[in-house]
């Protein structure tokens, strides 16, 4: 796929040091909580920004950290921003405009020059809008230098119909659930190759991904994910944080302990880098799964959920820690859905009692190498009535035809890495890839 | 046999087109539900090369857009698109493939519960989507139930 390349420092550095907190100013409060490594990023299932709020919702099995967004140029212009959800299903970050309005970021252009927009869209409908900017970002101890994210628009005005799709704009704290998002998934960009003007097939931009705007509307626009791209344009596309690290930039590790049903709170940590340090290791028994359109094999029930790497059709089955919990199809019917809203456990299963299950997940490039997972899934009503945060045993149903999503209950008791594509990595196997 | 059958759709396509862009102020959208032409109503909006292929007892038409995301749209004997599929790094503009189905598609997605991002299973009277993956590597399909040809399992469509 890419050619690989160490990424070394900085675009537009302006002498900011690896660490805010190395000489000069430290930003206001950097939370100390667990991260005693600077590639060590405390991560925590805390029910998120709204649980403790009157009437405020707690987001079962979210997974959030802090990060330090400071103005490019500066070491005092900054704001911690808690609550971010750590999602290896996505890439870049991206935040509510709310939390960093105060910063007054500079806008990042697109190709065309104009000021660029970008799109998330969520595969439950829901979305994100804003125009890119670009910040200095710190997570830990780890520095990114300038790079574009998202900003989340608080009054967005314009959005496109192949941008909203008809679903749900998540661009306030109550909405998203979140601050924002702190995307840590396979890829360098959010949208890569087929956005930049020098190396899309096409001459006409991809609608979904980037934007500019007049008073006519916002049409598609290509944005540059620089030498990566073989564009000599400086990167516009919202990128990966940990890529534009100095150093442990090939790929992050999320570490969470093992939850026995549930758990108030859960605490954990976001290692950045993989065998670059002496707390990112591979182990003997890790397991290294490549990927094929970012999607590996699932079988379960005697189905398999399989993503064919020559058609990129599937469905394919992923991992993913911005899932709430494991989604998957149950043929065999052992598992009875949860009855229909207005609870909060509609779309999770709700069987009688604890279910074990277990299923075999298999690397789409290499037949052999395959592993079993095993898994409870238990009845959500039950769960989702306890003030709880953290479930083990928290799945629901997805039609027939639909890849194995396996969320953030699949990270509880294990080590999991994630090889960002293009990066250099300590193994046979390139990146990207998922190990665990 | 199959050549003439192609041929004549993309005559009569082209044709229905033509009527339909002069008899409507805003560009005719498609396509689930909606009859062959309206799948070159699609090709025209995504700016999509298309593919062809029979099955059994229907076709299935392969639109590619620049970005690299695929939406096949699957066509019944009579004519009707009675499912769609896609796969690729970019969501697909739904209001295009899902026509007239798309404001009951959107009704639904505004029901959606807090918290957490999940797969969306959206099974109505009528009309069934099904929308997975993760950012750049996005599949669903959507289809009409009763429209399902005999022996054609989901799963295909895609």
């Amino acid at each position: 796929m890419r050619k690989k390349y160490l990424v070394l420092i900085l675009l537009g550095g302006l002498g900011f040091a690896v660490g805010c907190s190395s000489g000069g100013t430290t930003p206001a409060g950097i939370p100390s909580g667990g991260s005693t490594s600077a590639n060590v990023l405390a991560i925590a299932v805390d029910g998120g920004p709204t649980a403790n709020q009157t009437g405020g919702f707690i987001y079962p099995n979210g997974v959030f950290a802090t990060a330090t967004i400071c103005h490019p140029g500066s070491s005092s212009n900054c704001v911690n921003v808690d609550h971010l959800l750590v999602d290896t299903g996505s890439v870049g970050l991206r935040i509510l405009q709310s939390e960093v309005s105060s910063l007054g970021l500079p806008t990042v252009n697109a190709s065309n020059g104009s000021a660029a927009y970008d799109c998330t869209s969520f595969v439950d409908g829901s979305y994100v809008w804003g125009p890119v900017e670009s910040a200095n970002v710190t997570l830990a101890g780890e520095n990114t230098g300038n790079i574009p994210i998202q900003v989340i628009s608080s009054s967005p005005a314009n959005i496109p119909t192949s941008c909203s799709n008809g679903g749900v704009n998540d661009n306030t704290q109550s909405s998203l659930g979140a601050n924002g998002i702190l995307g840590v998934g396979l890829e360098p960009f959010d949208c890569g190759e087929a956005c930049d003007p020098s190396t899309a097939e096409s001459s006409i931009p991809p609608s979904g991904a980037y934007y500019t705007c007049s008073n006519s509307g916002c049409t598609p626009a290509f944005a540059s994910c620089g030498a990566e791209c073989n564009d000599s344009s400086s990167v516009q596309q919202v990128t990966h944080p940990v890529v534009m690290f100095p150093l442990d930039n090939n790929g992050v590790i999320v570490e969470l302990p093992s939850v026995s049903g549930s758990a108030a709170t859960v605490t954990g940590s976001l290692v950045f880098g993989i065998g670059t340090e002496t707390n990112n290791q591979l182990t003997s028994t890790t397991n290294v799964f490549t990927v094929a359109c970012d999607f590996f094999n699932t079988s379960f029930e005697g189905q398999a959920f399989n993503i064919d790497p020559n058609s990129c059709t599937g469905p394919g089955s992923f991992i993913d820690s911005g899932s709430n919990g494991l989604f998957f199809y149950d043929v065999n019917n052992v598992l009875p859905p949860c009855p229909a809203s207005p609870t909060a456990a509609a779309a999770f299963y709700c069987p009688s009692s604890l279910m074990s299950l277990s299923a075999t997940v298999q690397d789409p490039n290499n037949s052999s190498i395959t592993e079993v997972v095993n898994f409870s899934i238990n009845n959500a009503q039950t769960l989702l009535s306890s003030t709880n945060a953290a479930f083990s045993t928290l799945g629901g149903p997805v039609l027939a035809g639909q890849g194995f999503d396996w969320g953030l209950p699949f990270f509880y008791g294990r080590n999991v890495y994630v090889a960002i594509d293009g990066q250099t990595v300590p193994t046979p196997a390139p990146s990207p890839w998922w190990a665990f | 046999m199959k050549l003439f059958f192609r041929r004549s759709i993309s005559f009569t396509a082209f044709m229905t087109l033509g009527i339909v862009w002069a008899g409507l102020s805003s560009p005719a959208l498609a396509a689930l539900g909606g009859d062959v032409a309206s799948v070159a109503a699609d090709q025209a909006h995504m700016k999509a090369n298309v593919e062809v292929k029979q099955a059994g007892g229907y076709e299935v038409h392969a639109l590619r857009a620049p970005g690299g995301t695929v939406v096949s749209e699957y066509v019944s004997p009579s004519g009707r698109v009675f499912a769609v599929a896609w796969h690729g790094p970019f969501f697909p503009e739904m209001q295009q493939i899902l026509g007239s189905y798309f404001q009951q598609y959107s009704a639904a997605l505004q029901e959606r519960k807090p918290y957490g991002h999940r797969p969306l299973n959206l099974e109505q009277p009528g009309l069934v989507v099904q929308s997975g993956g993760h950012m750049r590597a996005y599949y669903g399909r959507a289809y009409i139930p009763e429209m399902l040809p005999q022996g054609l399992k989901v799963e295909e469509i895609k």
